[in-house]
């Protein structure tokens, strides 16, 4: 199944080469284009081209969305997201969220797939199991983990209960929230990067791990100088959904904590949503999406770049 | 994956076992992932148990089944109307998206994959930017503009964004989709005097069930689990879909974590069931989009 | 360097038996071929050699020494695969020296090995590429380089010629046994193509079922075919082979032609057999067993001539300058030392020859 599916998609980069058929005469051409293509541009425009050009727009304006923006304040909004505390901590937990991914999650995904892909019984039941909290909502996980970290009721309270101890609010204490927060977004995303890494071992040539064992390779060294480069635009991809995903988190931290304690689980977007939305502050709003906009845009483009460019 | 049933078994290439691995290994390997699983598992399934507790047995025994049943936690929400009128909502509204996005995208997909036109490689570009940025860099404008149309605390305010967001994705599935199917079609039925309308409708689409399949999923999961969205265009908690309503809820019982709980659990439950009958489907959808 | 020795080895994927108790012993430094038709079988005895597939019953020696439970990496030996198998991230030098390293040898040692095959194979001015800039013959060679450069006890090839074209092949063959030749290593050669075992092989293994129908050298299994089988598969084209009934040292098919043959102990009057004669060993001639021409496929030295007898289509090679052509009413004669016959019930060989 996943081959059918994607196995058309692969050639995306490779534009298939077809043959030059004249095709002038085929009837219908303008009456398909102009039935076809409206409809998908004109809502691509309204609703995501001419918004991000309205958030640099508006992004020059102190306006609280109603009437038409008259107050230009030019970058001052931009000043003021840089000298927010919240943004900066924005900003870390976005990088920090990244580095977990790239030093724990790939890793762990990758291992997880290792050993799904084995011969055992209940190969694919594991699987499943890995995969199914990356199908559950965010919100849902978000909630789920709330209640797992909850002090009183929750699973890390009855462990520290069992134990005789008091146990901890971790997602009120503002040093130990952001890394509760962590945990959760490894349990919620690590299944779909092994389903990733799942897909790229299968496309290894079976033989050439065992020519890899003929010549004494040990599993160690199978894994590390075979597998491992054989695998590399995997990985690549796999970080690189890793870095977007960082970027577009906000449904699992609203349930978890809403950004806080004092801020230090907000996100870009939950920063975003927590001081432009909800004072609705338009102009401060859309210069934070703007500069999210500049952070995806550069990353993506600059991973692309550096790290994909023969994949 | 590899269909054995279609190719001739060798042993030289057959995904079989070969040699079985050493006991030792097995019980590492087991070990291994069983303990993962267990992280997965035990979270959902204390979530689960948990709705079924009183709030006392909760603190003291969050792990072990509950000493008493209390099925009246998942029976008064079943029988609530809030509960099936929120995922009415969130049904309505990833059914809408799912058939927009299938009907925009591949129309547009069949355009770029087989009308040639001034502009036609530019204009693909420019939907594939859409790719590159989250909803919410925009989703001030966004409200504005919903507002000034007019469909602030409608469905259609969720639904159209959505749809807009999704169609870089579907637009470059549909066409990659649409480009690997034989010339030869083609040829033919331009041969036998099919114009473009009638070849994508009986050719293109009939053969196109496989990417339909991954393109709706991937929208109506998509739509099914968003939260921003909703949160910012809905103000009526009778349009509120189950993300939206389960926050609500929350916020009703706050510390009532039973209910909170059973409801949870209710909401993911058709999540669940539907990921575990059509698991292959699901998994194989989700991720086609990752390795276009 | 050491000899291979199999003793009932049986290999089954859960109820289905591949491999039926197969005992085999190979001498240090022989060149056996394993021959046998698609999915006979021959891989898996080769996998199970290798240790890259579990054995189900019975040992596998290499040097004395039964290797059931070690590891591919323990036992020492080296194999060339059928897709070749190179890894596709190192150059060509770092696939040759893949082994070596792993096995901790010296840098200088290192080199001095990977070139010295490279010379042999002629790969020197490869070494820098990686194997998706190698043509199929290329690739092949640095298979085959990689199995050199090594010091194995035992050689073990999967039908490594069959993804070249016709004449590669031939020129990859003589390679192969001029290789052997220099380095003397036993081998086991599995293969299909029954042209390539009896041009390579010291001893040529015919397989069929998972089960060994005849071993022995090349022309051993051509003069005397232990069955039916070997007797169909080995030798080119095919042996005609007519259905019979025995009356002394006679043969008579159904359709009245008479077969003599040189009968062995095992013959009785009125046993149910089968005839066979090769191509080669029949004749056009004046008298015999009468028949038409049905077609002509003119090879150049050699025309395969088939002739319709009562119906069966009877192949006669004849040289290629005589002209024969398709409707000739002709006659065929067999010599009765170059006639076998085969017990109609077990396909075993009963005639003397
Ligand atoms: N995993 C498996 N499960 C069941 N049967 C198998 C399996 N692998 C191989 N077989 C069977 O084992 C037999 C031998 O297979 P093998 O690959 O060794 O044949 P082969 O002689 O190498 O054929 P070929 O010339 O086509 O390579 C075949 O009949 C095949 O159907
Ligand atoms: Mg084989």
């Amino acid at each position: 199944m996943t081959e059918t599916v994607a196995a058309p998609g692969l050639s995306a980069g490779t534009a298939l080469a077809r043959p030059k058929v004249r095709r002038a005469r085929i009837r219908g051409k303008w009456p398909v284009l102009v039935l076809f293509l409206p409809p998908a541009l004109l809502l691509f425009t309204v609703f995501v081209i001419l918004p991000m050009g309205e958030a640099a727009w508006y992004s020059f304006y102190n306006w609280n969305g109603y009437g038409l923006p008259t107050q230009w304040i030019g970058w001052k909004n931009y000043e003021l997201i840089f000298r927010q505390g919240a943004f900066r901590n924005a900003l870390v937990n976005n990088g920090l969220i990244i580095l977990v991914s790239i030093c724990i999650q790939v890793p762990l995904a990758l291992w997880l797939a290792t050993m799904v892909t084995k011969h055992i019984k209940g190969a694919t039941f594991f699987r499943l199991i890995f995969f199914l909290p990356y199908v559950l909502a965010d919100v849902a996980a978000g909630m789920i983990w709330r209640f797992v970290y909850d002090g009183e009721f929750g699973l890390v309270a009855n462990i520290y209960h069992m134990m005789g101890l008091n146990a901890p609010f971790w997602l009120a204490d503002k040093n130990a929230a952001f890394s509760a927060v962590l945990g959760v977004i490894v349990w919620k995303y690590f299944g779909f990067h092994m389903m990733l890494f799942i897909a790229g071992l299968q496309a290894i040539d079976k033989s050439v791990l065992e020519a890899a064992d003929i010549d004494g390779a040990t599993g160690w060294q199978k894994f590390r100088q075979v597998t491992l480069p054989l695998l590399g635009s995997t990985v690549r991809l796999s970080v690189f959904f890793a870095v977007i995903g960082s970027l577009q988190l906000f449904d699992m931290i609203m349930p978890l904590t809403g950004g806080g304690p004092s801020n230090s689980t907000q996100t870009l977007v939950t920063f975003l949503y927590s001081f432009g939305v909800m004072r609705m502050q338009v102009g401060f709003g859309s210069a934070v999406g703007v500069v999210l906009f500049v952070i995806c845009v550069t990353l993506a483009f600059s991973y692309k770049r550096i790290f994909m460019k023969n994949d | 994956m590899t269909d054995t049933a279609t190719n001739p078994i060798d042993a030289a290439k057959a995904q079989t076992p070969g040699r079985s691995l050493r006991f030792g290994t097995k019980a590492y390997l087991y070990t291994c992932l069983i303990i993962f699983a267990a992280v997965v598992v035990i979270p959902l399934v204390t979530t689960a148990l948990g709705g079924f507790k009183t709030l006392g047995d909760l603190r003291g025994n969050a792990f072990g089944l509950p000493s008493t049943w209390m099925v009246s936690n998942y029976a008064d929400i079943l029988f609530s109307q809030r509960y099936w009128l929120q995922m009415g909502n969130s049904l309505l509204i990833a059914g809408l998206t799912v058939f927009l996005t299938l009907a925009f995208a591949a129309m547009a997909a069949f355009t770029f994959a087989h009308v040639k036109f001034f502009g036609s490689q530019f204009l693909l570009n420019y939907f594939l930017i859409g790719l590159m940025f989250p909803a919410a860099t925009a989703i001030l404008p966004l409200f504005i503009r919903i507002r000034d149309l007019g469909l602030l605390d409608t469905y259609w305010g969720v639904v159209l964004p959505q749809v807009a967001f999704g169609l870089g994705m579907s637009i470059l599935l549909f066409r990659n989709y649409f480009r690997s199917l034989p010339t030869e079609l083609f040829d033919a039925a331009f041969v036998d005097g099919a114009g473009y309308l009638r070849f994508f409708w009986h050719i293109s689409l009939p053969l196109s069930r496989p990417i339909i399949a991954t393109v709706g999923i991937i929208s109506f999961v998509g739509s099914w689990n968003s939260y921003i969205l909703p949160l910012i265009m809905l103000n009526s908690e009778s349009k509120y879909p189950w993300p939206l309503g389960i926050m609500v809820y929350r916020g009703e019982f706050s510390t009532d974590w039973q209910l909170i709980l059973a409801f949870i659990t209710l909401t993911i439950l058709p999540t669940v069931i539907v990921f575990f009958a059509a698991q292959k489907h699901i998994i194989a959808g989700l991720t086609a989009g990752a390795v276009k | 360097m050491a000899g291979l020795e199999l003793r009932n080895v049986a290999k089954n994927y859960g109820t289905v038996s591949v491999i039926e108790g197969i005992n085999l012993s190979i001498e240090d430094g022989e060149f056996v071929a394993l021959v046998g038709p698609s999915g006979c079988g021959k891989s898996t005895i080769l996998r199970m050699i290798a240790g890259l597939e579990d054995i189900s019953s019975g040992e596998v020696a290499i040097g004395n020494e039964v290797v059931n439970d070690l590891t591919p990496r323990e036992r020492n030996i080296a194999m060339v695969f059928q897709s070749y198998a190179l890894y596709p991230h190192m150059n060509v030098y770092r696939n040759m020296a893949f082994n070596l390293e792993l096995a901790g040898k010296p840098k200088a040692e290192i080199d001095s090995r990977v070139r010295q095959a490279a010379q042999m194979l002629e790969l020197e001015p490869l070494l820098d590429r990686k194997p998706s800039q190698l043509s199929g013959g290329q690739r092949q060679r640095v298979a085959m380089g990689r199995a050199v450069v090594r010091d194995p006890s035992v050689f073990l090839f999967d039908e490594p010629l069959s993804n070249l074209d016709a004449k590669l092949r031939v020129q990859m063959r003589s390679e192969i046994k001029a290789l052997h030749k220099k380095v003397g290593v036993t081998s086991v050669y599995v293969t299909h193509d029954q042209v390539e075992a009896m041009t390579l092989a010291d001893r040529v293994v015919v397989l069929n079922r998972g089960v060994i129908q005849q071993e022995g050298s090349p022309m051993e299994l051509y003069r005397q075919p232990a069955n039916l089988f070997v007797a169909g598969f080995i030798g080119s084209p095919a042996m005609n082979f007519f259905e019979a009934t025995v009356t002394g040292n006679t043969a008579r098919t159904a359709g009245g032609e008479v077969f003599t043959f040189e009968p062995g102990p095992k013959v009785a009057d009125g046993q149910k057999v089968s005839v066979g004669i090769r191509p080669e060993h029949l004749q056009l001639g004046a008298y015999g067993i009468a028949g038409q021409v049905s077609f002509v496929e003119p090879t150049g030295g050699q025309t395969f001539v088939t002739v319709d007898v009562s119906g069966l289509p009877v192949v006669v090679t004849v040289n290629g300058e005589e002209v024969v052509t398709p409707g000739d009413s002709v006659n065929i004669m067999a010599n009765p030392r170059q006639t076998y016959i085969f017990d109609g019930r077990t396909g075993e060989r009963v005639s003397l020859n």
